[in-house]
C-alpha cells in the first residue's frame, strides 16, 4: 500500500490519510491480518508529526478497521465490523440518491455517473494515483 | 500535560507607544508542536527572543518551565535548543570548533545523536563557517540546537531562505526528535505547508495580540470560508453580523468571509438569510485560511 499526503489540499492530511487507507482495506490492498508500519514509521516516511498518524490509527481503530496488540503493533482487523445491511442499505440509497441528483442538475447523462462509478471502482481497487503538490 | 511556556498578557514595545505585542497570552505544553503564524513584523521573533531571555516583557510575565527566563537563564537554557533566523555563528571558526564548544556547554551532549545528524548532513567538520552555504550552516545550527536533547525546541523560521531539499531535511529531522522523546516545539514559519505537516497547533499574531489560537484538526475541519457575491450581500455587516464570523474582505466582486463553523453549517445559514445565489462555503488549507484572515480587506 502506497500513501501521499499533499498539505495545500482542501481535505486535511489526517482525513486524507483515514480515506486512503479505507479504500485500500476495502480494496483489499490491505489484507485482513496484515501488518501495518508503526505509526512512528510512517511519520517519517510521509514527512508528517507522528501524533497525526496517531490519531489516524486511533480513529480507524474506534471504526472497527484496525486492531492494535500491544507490544506487536497495529493491523488490519480479521473481522471487519459486520455491516447490518437494512441499515446499510438505507444509507446508501440515500447517497445514490444525491448523487444522481447533483450529475442531473449538473447536466449529466445516466451512462457519465456509471463511468465515474467505474473509475471510482478502480481508484479504490489500485489505489489513487499521487496527487501534486505544490 | 504540563506546561513548557506561559505568555500571559506579554506587552514589548521597541518604540514607545508602538507595541509588537501588546497583551499576548498562550501556552505551550509537553509533546506540541506549535506553528507561530503571522504577516512579517507580527512579532514571531520578538516571541521567541522574549522566551529565550533574550529580551524582557515590559508588562506580563513569561515563563519557560515555570522559571523566569531571564532571572533563571542558565537554568532555562541547559533545557532548550534555539535556532534563530539570522543565527551568526563565527565566521572563522570551524565546523568542529563550534561543535566541540556545545559540547561543552552541555554537559549531558548525545555524541550519538551528533554522530548520526554528522552523517545525515555530510559536514565537513573542518570547513570554516563563512564557507559554509546558507543551508549548511543552518544544519549546523540545528544539530547544536538539539544535541543536548532539550526539552523544547525553538525554530524561528527554520525553512527561510532554504531550498526544498535542506528544507525537507530539517523536517525530517525534527519528526525524528518529535518520535524520540516528545519535545515541544515553538516554530514560525511562512512555510504552509510545513506548518501543516508537522503543527498540531497553530497561534496566529496579528496586531500585537492572539488572533488564532487553535488545534490543527479543529482548524482544518471545524473553519470554512464563505464567498458571497457582493450583489447577494449589500452590506457587509450582514455577513459580519452571522455567528462565529471572524472576518470579512472583499475580494473582487466576493465578500469572503472565515467562519469559525463547518461549511456544512455555514452553507445552510447563509442560504436561508440571503437565498441561494452563488454562495459557496468551502473548507481551506492553511495558506488561504492566512490570506483571509490577514490579507488587505481592499
Amino acid at each position: 500500500m502506497q500513501l501521499y499526503v499533499n498539505p495545500a489540499d482542501e481535505v486535511p492530511i489526517f482525513r486524507q490519510l483515514v480515506r486512503q487507507i479505507t479504500e485500500a482495506i476495502a480494496g483489499r490492498r490491505l489484507a485482513p491480518g496484515e501488518k501495518l508500519p508503526s505509526h512512528r514509521e510512517l511519520a517519517v516516511q510521509l514527512v508528517i508529526a507522528p501524533m497525526t498518524v496517531k490519531r489516524v490509527y486511533d480513529e480507524l481503530e474506534e471504526l472497527g478497521y484496525l486492531e492494535t496488540q500491544r507490544g506487536r503493533g497495529t493491523f488490519v482487523r480479521e473481522v471487519l465490523p459486520e455491516p447490518c445491511l437494512a441499515d446499510q442499505n438505507e444509507q446508501a440509497m440515500a447517497t445514490a440518491r444525491l448523487l444522481l441528483s447533483q450529475a442531473y442538475l449538473g447536466g449529466m447523462k445516466f451512462a457519465d455517473v456509471l463511468k465515474l462509478l467505474k473509475q471510482a471502482d478502480r481508484e479504490v481497487m489500485e489505489g489513487r494515483p499521487p496527487k501534486e503538490e505544490s | 500535560m504540563s506546561t513548557v511556556i506561559e505568555f500571559e498578557s506579554v506587552y514589548r514595545a521597541y518604540w514607545e507607544n508602538r507595541p509588537v505585542l501588546s497583551g499576548v497570552s498562550f501556552r505551550v505544553s509537553q509533546g506540541e508542536v506549535v506553528g507561530l503564524l503571522g504577516r512579517n513584523g507580527a512579532g514571531k521573533t520578538t516571541l521567541m527572543r522574549l522566551a529565550m531571555g533574550l529580551l524582557f516583557p515590559q508588562a506580563g510575565s513569561v515563563r519557560v518551565f515555570g522559571l523566569s527566563p531571564t532571572e533563571e537563564p542558565l537554568a532555562v537554557k541547559k533545557r532548550v535548543g534555539y535556532v534563530a533566523e539570522d543565527q551568526a555563528l563565527p565566521p572563522e571558526a570551524r565546523v568542529e570548533e563550534i561543535i566541540r564548544f556545545h559540547r561543552f556547554l552541555f554537559p549531558e551532549w548525545d555524541m550519538e545523536l551528533e554522530r548520526q545528524l554528522l552523517e545525515r548532513f555530510s559536514i565537513d567538520m573542518n570547513a570554516k563557517i563563512r564557507t559554509l552555504s546558507k543551508g549548511e550552516a543552518r544544519r549546523v545550527a540545528l544539530l547544536c540546537a538539539v544535541c543536548h536533547r532539550p526539552e523544547l525546541l525553538i525554530l524561528d523560521e527554520p525553512a527561510g531562505g532554504l531550498d526544498p531539499s535542506v528544507r525537507r531535511e530539517f523536517l525530517e529531522t525534527v519528526i525524528q526528535l518529535l518520535n524520540r522523546e516528545g519535545t515541544a516545539i515553538l516554530f514560525s514559519s511562512h512555510q504552509m505547508n510545513d506548518v501543516e505537516r508537522i503543527a498540531s497547533r497553530v497561534v496566529l499574531l496579528d496586531g500585537g495580540r492572539v488572533r488564532l489560537d487553535e488545534d490543527m484538526e479543529s482548524l482544518r475541519e471545524g473553519f470554512c470560508v464563505a464567498m458571497v457575491p457582493c450583489g447577494a450581500a449589500p452590506d457587509v455587516r450582514t455577513l459580519e453580523r452571522m455567528p462565529g464570523c471572524l472576518r470579512v474582505r472583499r475580494s473582487f466582486d466576493d465578500w469572503h468571509a472565515v467562519f469559525r463553523r463547518p461549511p456544512e453549517v455555514v452553507s445552510a445559514e447563509l442560504r436561508q438569510a440571503l437565498g441561494e445565489d452563488g454562495i459557496r462555503c468551502i473548507r481551506v488549507p492553511l495558506e488561504d485560511l492566512f490570506v483571509e484572515m490577514l490579507g488587505e480587506k481592499r
